[in-house]
């Protein structure tokens, strides 16, 4: 129960992962350093890399934990994570028509985001669960509550983004989890089903975002305005970039969101297709790192825990990438190590203490 | 469920073959790196294939143009005083851009602003409406802010997006009304002239008189600021500035003081008085009454206060010198003495004895003057202006005759100034009778007084009257001497233009001045007389022919003279509607104009009793 990090388990640490999570960080912190955010200035960068400090507190602790003695943990978790969403309803603090936070002294939490890894290790724990071997129909329907209630307390915040952020997180447990593959292609079948009950159910700007997606020039000055400007940061970036001093779209404030959700827009426009190629390498080395801890796990419980932790931070980053570059419709999801925000800092390394904890204890 | 998920070996049923778990992880694995490669892909396409086309739109995106307009091109007169001026002015202008996009919000600024300044809101949104939503180009919404206004939208302007006040040259003139026909008013161009596609919304054109004329010169180039702003429009960096071209100045032939000095004169009557110089054909001034407020015309006018003038009874817009005709009376009598001694038909002797009636069948024609003049020449005729010598004078000469010294004195055709809207006024033509052409006397009778179908312009008779001052050269008259751009110099000249010779004997030419001197110095004319100033000149009363039982104060009152009479340097005629007897009204007007122009420039104290 004590977490001691003994010798062995130091030995393991996978020191590739890290460096490339520290590379992303760095490239936040310069690209939030560009902007003149709110009447702080550059004070955002400051802020940001006291939350990767604490954060990376945060990630030996996870790491410094036995997974398996987490995943026990899960449902205490799923409770308590559920809990803190019904708070926001109570006591949160609307910003820009959303109910997401809640302001705990100096900082403003968003529960939303620290639930995604409740989450998973609660659906963990249900699947390795011995009652839910083989993993059929049955089981499954036992989930359905457990995934429906949080994804409504989510979407009525509303967090879509977040959201919809759980269901391909779900399916790379179930793909995971060995769950027979006719029996996830017909579920499939039945949530494309669904989509037409969903659309009724979406607000009316979510709609507006997704008929956006399908055709930008709609509405230039009103929901596409996002989605445009983002375009042309990053297509006017081209080769090489404008570089710092040449990126107007951003530092002219353009761009909206520019230091949260649409940061990558900002990156692309500075450093060109060659800087983003340089970002998006470092996230496919932690990617291809948190797998290869995955197919290299020693038992079904770790390779789940770093299949869901990799398909978590995954998911993210091409949500993300894909809303900026006008591939998919606008959600709200920031981009993990990169956008400015605490919360997002700190389950993003939570996740990376995930995988480091599986790859520490593949070997004992 | 009791122990929960105990972690352990793999046992059955989970992922019994370990391979199988490890291929689905590189299943999913393979699908990341896909979807990677898609958005590399993606990158690729808007940055390498598509990065110029956007590079251009951020361009766009950042960069604002503020046009600054060209201060308009200044008119002076002949001494090289501004007839009109330019001052800064402070107008609303509404940047589309700008403004909230939706349209609650946004009728909400524009509500606003209307409360503000106390502006129909109709009007804004109006204006708004007419262009995309998505422009950067200023609306100029209404010209002539006050300082107070201006005031209050700045005080608000937090609240005001895309609403600004822009610093814009106008108009000023030396009074309300100054020069109003001759200078014409600059609004902004209509949609007709938008139409033409030489303007853009909200350029200022000169829209009558010389402004319309010579809107080219006077327009100037419009410069512009090209200034980088950020995403709330805030200017942040002047990137590129063109400096506004003036237009070009204008040196007229008018005279500022005559102008001035003519206008004061009409105060309070409607008509027209034209000044000329007889050695050049100069309009030295130009003068219609009622004038219209140019002041307000030039700038925003409301929609009342336009149409008050427009549907005003007195027709202010009209301008009387070149635009009303009216039979010139007996200043027609000149025409027929003139064309009577040249053709032989009527002799300085001929002496008759003037009853007051003259009856020709079974009509009967009167003298103005009740019992008539008695026994008068040729010369005691014209200076008394007796009808009844020229009711037999006319029918001697005969209308052939008449009519074409009429013409040659270029009556009855426009002078060709550089006005819009001339009228040609009207010579009666010879009846076909029987394939022959014959003249009823009844109409000659009338002809010879100035009555009947004649109709003249206040400058036809200018011109005339500088013909018979000068010995017969017709001018074509001028009102621009020339046109300068600032840094090219001369860019336009007009050298004056003779447009026609009356031929006349020179003892004819004596005669005439003679007698109109005495028309001043001792005949119907001397109302006009100034000691000091040998003044010739005639006077005429034109009857309204529309009007047949109207009474005397129906009756147009004219003056024409020139002065000094034996070395004319001036052509001053008056015209005053409906004024009654031209010796009576108009020659005292001519009479304070010519003392204006002759005396009152060496020293304001020669007002003599007349």
């Amino acid at each position: 129960m004590i977490p001691i990090i003994d010798r062995r388990l130091l030995q393991n640490v996978d020191w590739t992962l890290l460096v490339a999570a520290l590379g992303v960080i760095g490239l936040s912190a310069t690209t939030l350093a560009t902007l003149n955010v709110g009447r702080t200035g550059g004070g955002i960068v400051a802020r940001q890399l006291l939350w990767v400090a604490v954060s990376a507190l945060a990630l030996v602790l996870v790491a410094s934990l036995d997974y398996r003695r987490l995943v026990r943990l899960g449902p205490a978790l799923y409770v308590a994570g559920l809990a803190g969403l019904a708070l926001v309803f109570a006591f949160g603090r609307s910003v820009s028509g959303a109910r997401r936070w809640i302001v705990l002294g100096p900082v403003s939490v968003q529960p939303s985001e620290l639930f995604k890894l409740c989450f998973l290790l609660m659906v963990i724990w249900l699947l390795v669960a011995r009652w839910a071997q083989p993993a059929t129909l049955g089981v499954l329907l036992v989930l359905a509550p457990i995934i429906a209630v949080p994804f409504v307390l989510i979407v009525k915040q509303p967090d879509l983004g977040t959201a919809l952020l759980l269901c391909p997180l779900l399916v790379a447990l179930l793909v995971g989890a060995g769950v027979r593959l006719r029996l996830l292609a017909w579920m499939s079948a039945a949530g494309v089903a669904a989509l037409p009950l969903a659309w009724v159910a979406l607000k009316e700007y979510q709609r507006e975002r997704i008929m956006v997606y399908l055709d930008p020039v709609r509405d230039p000055l009103g929901s596409a305005y996002n989605v445009i400007q983002a375009k042309i940061a990053i297509g006017s970036g081209q080769l090489l970039g404008k570089g710092v001093a040449g990126a107007t779209q951003s530092r002219l404030a353009f761009l909206p969101e520019r230091h949260t959700d649409f940061i990558f827009a900002v990156f692309a426009e500075t450093w060109g297709f060659v800087g983003c190629l340089v970002l998006l390498a470092c996230y496919a080395l932690m990617l291809l790192r948190g797998f290869d801890i995955a197919a290299t796990a020693r038992e079904p419980v770790g390779r789940l825990v770093a299949l869901g932790a990799t398909c978590l931070l995954a998911s993210q980053i091409l949500i993300n990438v894909g809303m900026v570059t006008g591939l998919l419709p606008v959600v709200g999801i920031p981009l993990p190590f990169m956008s400015y925000g605490g919360s997002s800092m700190l389950v993003s390394m939570m996740t990376l203490g995930l995988m480091l904890s599986v790859r520490m204890r593949q070997f004992q | 469920m009791r122990r929960g998920a105990a972690p352990g070996p793999a046992r059955p049923g989970l992922l019994h073959r370990r391979d199988s778990g490890k291929q689905r992880v590189m299943a999913i694995a393979a699908v990341c790196l896909g979807a990677f490669l898609v958005i590399i892909g993606q990158l690729w396409y808007l940055q390498v294939l598509e990065g110029g086309h956007f590079l251009d739109a951020s361009d766009k995106n950042r960069i604002r143009i503020r046009p600054i307009a060209a201060p308009r091109g200044i008119l002076f007169d002949r001494h090289g005083v501004p007839l009109v001026d330019n001052r800064p002015a402070f107008t609303l202008s509404l940047i589309p851009r700008e403004m909230p996009r939706e349209p609650e919000r946004r009728e909400a600024v524009l509500g606003r602003v209307a409360a503000l300044l106390r502006i129909p809101f109709e009007e804004l949104a109006e204006s708004i409406a007419k262009v995309s939503a998505d422009s950067f180009q200023p609306v100029r919404v209404r010209r002539g802010l006050t300082l107070e206004d201006t005031a209050k939208i700045e005080e608000w302007k937090i609240e005001l997006p895309g609403v600004i006040v822009e610093v814009e040259p106008q108009r000023t003139y030396p009074s309300s009304r100054f020069a109003a026909h001759l200078l014409g008013y600059v609004r902004e161009a209509n949609d007709e002239q938008l139409k033409q596609g030489r303007y853009r919304r909200g350029d200022m054109v000169g829209q009558s008189g010389l402004e319309r004329l010579l809107d080219e010169f006077l327009r100037g180039r419009d410069g512009g600021e090209r200034i980088e702003v950020d995403a709330l429009g805030r200017p942040v960096r002047l990137v590129q500035q063109s400096e506004p071209h003036p237009g070009a100045e204008v040196v007229t032939t008018v005279d500022r003081r005559i102008q001035e000095a003519a206008e004061a004169a009409m105060q309070g009557r409607a008509g027209a008085v034209v000044a000329m110089d007889p050695r050049s054909g100069d309009i030295l001034a130009i003068v219609s009454t009622p004038a219209f407020e140019i002041d307000r015309f030039t700038g925003t006018i409301d929609r009342a206060a336009w149409l008050r003038v427009v549907q005003d009874p007195d027709r202010p817009l009209l301008n009387r010198a070149i635009q009303s005709q009216y039979a010139p009376g007996s200043i027609f009598k000149i025409v027929v003495t003139a064309a009577g001694l040249q053709e032989g038909t009527l002799a300085p002797m001929d002496r008759i004895e003037c009853t007051g009636e003259f009856r020709l069948g079974a009509w009967s024609f009167k003298d103005w003057k009740a019992g008539g003049h008695g026994p008068v020449d040729l010369h005691r005729a014209l200076a008394d202006s007796c009808n009844i010598y020229y009711y037999q004078a006319g029918l001697r000469i005969g209308g052939a005759a008449i009519t074409k010294y009429a013409r040659a004195f270029g009556l009855g055709e426009a002078t060709g100034i550089d006005l819009a809207g001339e009228k040609a006024g009207l010579i009666p033509r010879a009846k076909a009778r029987r394939g022959r052409e014959a003249w009823p006397a009844g109409e000659v009778v009338n002809m010879s007084i100035g009555q009947g179908q004649l109709l003249v312009t206040p400058l036809q008779v200018a011109r005339f009257m500088a013909a018979v001052a000068n010995g017969g050269v017709l001018w074509k008259p001028r009102l621009v001497q020339r046109i300068e751009r600032p840094g090219q110099g001369v860019v336009w000249s007009d050298p004056g233009k003779v447009v026609g010779h009356v031929q006349l004997a020179p003892i004819v030419w004596a005669f005439l001045r003679q007698s109109l001197t005495a028309v001043v110095n001792d005949g119907t004319g001397v109302g006009a007389r100034i000691p000091g100033l040998e003044i010739a000149g005639k006077t005429g009363t034109a009857q309204m022919i529309a009007h047949s039982r109207a009474d005397k104060g129906q009756d147009h009152a004219w003056f024409a003279a020139f002065a000094p009479a034996h070395d004319p340097e001036v052509v001053v005629v008056v015209l005053v509607e409906r004024g009654g007897k031209g010796g009576q009204v108009a020659a005292p007007i001519a009479r304070k104009i010519l003392n204006a122009i002759f005396f009152e420039k060496v020293a304001s104290v020669v007002e003599l009793p007349g």
